[in-house]
């Protein structure tokens, strides 16, 4: 089958990330694909760059990245993303800010992505804080 | 395209999650989705009349609410007992229908798919 998932919690916050990362990889071994996996709300924080993980945790940035690595869409929702401070270069040059602050391999996308992924699914799955 | 349900769930002012679902319903609804919006628990708080967003510095939720109609978003909903036990005199611009339980379930069971999730 195919899901789109999405992710509603900040790194090292809550077990948002935690859950959505080990769905996402049970998923795959089971041959289902993912449309997208979609960053809302304080789950767009999931896509900074800078977050160190605490001692004795696992890494989500790291997490996040080998599941790109697999071919998963990393869309962050943009209106949400940049108010609370992630931004792309284009983003960061748009708004004169110092630095940006969007790791690889995400995106920043519109709302109508994650509703054309809703959309395209068989299954959308939400990762609450 | 899909029946989507938004569910507002928490206060209307103590995050932004409400303002950002009801874009994403708006968004949903221009991508001709067939949408609807059921406020429950805490979220029936954000259709008191009167609100002043502009005293604590944020957007007035109820005039994101307002503008729903003109995005073709009508269909709303409201829990019954959520606003009966708040004791809650409710705005009814936009129009809103207010539902029990057993309806929630029915109105739940006839979409694809539902927006919102709460812990």
């Amino acid at each position: 089958m195919k899901y789109t998932l999405a992710i509603h919690g900040a790194p090292y916050a809550s077990q948002s990330a935690q859950h959505g990362i080990a769905f996402a990889e049970a998923l795959l071994r089971q041959a289902h694909t993912i449309e997208r996996i979609f960053f809302f709300h304080e789950g767009v924080l999931q896509a900074l760059s800078t977050p160190v993980a605490p001692q004795g945790e696992e890494d989500l940035l790291q997490k996040w990245q080998a599941l790109s690595a697999q071919g998963v869409e990393l869309a962050v929702c943009i209106a949400s993303g940049i108010k609370r401070g992630v931004l792309s270069e284009e983003e960061r040059a748009r708004y004169e800010k110092t630095s940006n602050s969007l790791a690889e391999p995400f995106t920043l996308v519109g709302l109508g992505q994650l509703i054309s992924a809703i959309n395209e699914a068989d299954r959308y799955i939400e990762f609450p804080a | 395209m899909k029946k989507m349900l938004f569910i507002i769930s928490q206060p209307p002012y103590a995050n932004t999650h409400n303002a950002e679902l009801l874009e994403a319903a708006m968004v949903g609804a221009v991508f001709d989705g067939e949408v609807s919006i059921l406020f429950r628990d805490d979220g029936v708080w954000g259709l008191l009349p009167n609100q002043h967003g502009d005293l604590i510095e944020q957007k007035t939720f109820s005039k994101i609410l307002s503008a729903l109609p003109t995005y073709e978003v009508e269909r709303l909903f409201a829990c019954s007992p959520s606003v009966a036990d708040r004791d809650l005199s409710i705005s009814h611009s936009p129009e809103i229908e207010l539902l029990t339980l057993k309806q929630q379930i029915a109105l739940i069971a006839a979409q694809d798919v539902v927006i919102g999730a709460q812990r």
